[in-house]
Parts: C-alpha cells; sequence; structure tokens
C-alpha cells in the first residue's frame, strides 16, 4: 500500500509528514533508551528482512498481490510501537529514494500509516490478545492482519480527502484486497517470530518469550 | 543459541535469499492499493483480472515528479533478472547499515551527554 506522489495533494501530503515526523521523533527517543549492543542487531536483521520481504509480491486472487509490510513483526517482537516507526521510517525513506516505491511528498502519508498505525495497531492487538490465548504465535497473527487492514482502511480515508478515490468504493475495495493480503502478514509474521524465539529466545521482547513457556 | 554475529549474517544471507527468490517468483499483478485504484478509475472489476496495460497512477492529480536510480527494483529491461537480483542484494545491505548506523549513531548522541 504504497502510495505514490501523485495520490496525496501537497498541502495534505504536508500535513501527513508533520505527524509521521511527531512520531518518528517519539521513536528516536525510544531507539535511544532501548537500542543496546544485543538489541541492535536485532533491529537491523529485522529491517533487511522486512526490506527483502517487502518485495516479495504474492498472488491473493482477484488478479492483485501483497507482501508483508512488517509493522506488527517489528512491534511485537522488540516490544514497542516504536520500533515499528523507526524501522519502517527507514525502509520506506531506502525504497521511496533509491527504488521509487511510493513517493516522496508523501512519505509522511505512508510511514502514518504502515509504520504508526501498523505498529500500534499490531502491538496492542498483540499485547491484549495474548494475555487471553497464551498462545503468542496465534496472537501475532491475528495483530498482523489488523496491522494490514486498518492501515488500508486508514489509507482508503486519506484517498478520499486527496479526492483520488471516492470513499465507500476506495473502502471496500482497500478493505476485501488487504482482509486478504493480511493472512500473508499474519502467517509470516508468526513464522518469523517462532524462528527467531528459537535462534534467540533472549533477543525477543519477553510478552513473545513468557507466553511461548 | 547463536552469537550477534552469527545471527547478523545468518539473517543477512536469508533476507538476500528470499529477496533474490522474489525477483524470480513475485508476482506481478497490482498491490491492493493499485487494485483499488484500478477498480474506483473503472480499468477493473472488484474480484476480476488485473489489465495488462492497466495504469493504476492515472487516477492521481498530483505534479510532483522523482526519478528514483532503480526504478521498481530493477536496472531497466535489457539487465532482466540479474538487474533484479543487484537492486535487491543492493537494497537489503544498504537498509541494514542504514538502520545499524542510525541506531549506533543514536546510541553514541546518548553516551557522549
Amino acid at each position: 500500500m504504497h502510495i505514490p506522489d501523485a495520490f496525496i495533494p501537497l498541502p495534505q501530503a504536508a500535513v501527513y509528514w508533520i505527524i509521521a515526523l511527531v512520531f518518528l521523533a517519539l521513536a528516536i527517543r525510544w531507539a535511544r533508551s532501548e537500542l543496546n549492543e544485543d538489541k541492535i542487531p536485532l533491529i537491523a536483521v529485522l529491517a533487511a528482512g522486512i526490506f527483502a520481504l517487502q518485495s516479495f509480491n504474492l498472488p491473493v486472487s482477484m488478479g492483485t498481490s501483497g507482501h508483508l509490510v512488517g509493522g506488527a513483526l517489528a512491534a511485537i517482537v522488540l516490544g514497542s510501537p516504536f520500533a515499528a516507526v523507526f524501522i519502517l521510517t527507514l525502509v520506506l525513506i531506502i525504497q521511496g529514494f533509491i527504488f521509487g516505491d511510493g513517493g516522496i511528498t508523501v512519505m509522511g502519508a505512508n510511514i502514518l500509516n504502515m509504520g504508526v498505525i501498523g505498529g500500534f495497531v499490531g502491538y496492542y492487538t498483540f499485547q491484549g490478545l495474548v494475555k487471553v490465548v497464551k498462545n503468542p504465535y496465534l496472537s501475532s497473527a491475528v495483530a498482523a492482519w489488523l496491522a494490514c487492514l486498518i492501515p488500508a482502511l486508514a489509507c482508503a480515508v486519506e484517498m478520499s480527502i486527496a479526492g483520488t478515490f471516492p470513499l465507500v468504493p476506495g473502502l471496500v475495495a482497500m478493505g476485501i484486497y488487504h482482509a486478504i493480503i493480511g493472512v500473508i502478514e499474519g502467517i509470516v509474521t508468526a513464522v518469523i517470530i517462532y524462528v527467531l524465539a528459537m535462534a534467540r529466545p533472549d533477543l525477543v521482547d519477553t510478552s513473545v518469550g513468557v507466553a511461548s513457556v | 543459541m547463536i552469537d550477534n554475529k552469527t545471527f547478523i549474517i545468518a539473517g543477512l544471507l536469508i533476507s538476500l535469499l528470499i529477496g533474490t527468490v522474489a525477483v524470480f517468483l513475485a508476482s506481478g499483478d497490482p498491490d491492493g492499493l493499485e487494485s483499488t485504484a484500478l477498480v474506483v478509475s473503472g480499468q477493473k472489476e472488484l474480484a476480476g483480472p488485473s489489465p495488462e496495460e492497466g495504469d493504476p497512477e492515472v487516477i492521481g492529480t498530483g505534479s510532483f515528479a522523482y526519478e528514483s536510480p532503480m526504478p521498481d527494483y530493477s536496472l531497466g529491461e535489457e539487465m532482466g533478472s540479474t538487474g533484479g537480483i543487484i537492486a535487491i542484494v543492493v537494497g537489503t545491505i544498504i537498509t541494514m547499515l542504514i538502520v545499524m548506523g542510525a541506531s549506533y549513531a543514536i546510541r553514541l548522541s546518548k553516551n557522549s551527554q
């Protein structure tokens, strides 16, 4: 759901940039207090993996494809929605400037949708669910599915404000496509969290580790 | 349990492998946002196939244009999948280095206070 430059008028794009920069500042504050010698390898590997997986478009029927976004993954593994903002911002900068994937003026909106909304929805859904169902993999799969769907709906609303999509058809199409794309998000997120928890149980957030015992 | 260095190398290799496989296997269908753009601009039915020559960006009204060095994760038609692999490998390594560099820079700024 990388928005291209043509889809949002400049004044609106600027507003999304301002919102994104506020969350980026908070994400840098999070990084200052949380990143240590052990967490830096994890955040670097997660970022590389998210970049690679975002290039892997899988067919989801209806003439559409989708890939992992990774907001929920980053937030759950590193134990903070700001981890998602931090990683997704850097990934989106690289994608936009080097690969033309996602626009430059609209990068604030893309950071807001995939980093901020994806990160917060993924993190808090996971934290709420894991206490109830006691299964970190099921919880992370559901959280990741929502962290794909909700940003897509937010994107549809932004497209409607921009005058690019009509509101209801935009919400319907974005919702249907991303409800299916979210299944990829859910499965891939759960599998990666499982692998990370096996390889380095000390690195993943305690809410993943403790619940899996 | 594996140490940090092994973890980084293994993580990078797995990421590069995924990216390389993606060059050959990734679907060429438009993504969810592009499909929606095709639907609302009348180029595609909601559940139907995407048109070969559909242009999702025709619906956009903005005029800002930016020419990236490796558009669509490729080095152009003539470089084919080799160009695609180079683009993905470069992108994956740059991503890891930038995130690692930013993380260390933030940490240093904290320690120097």
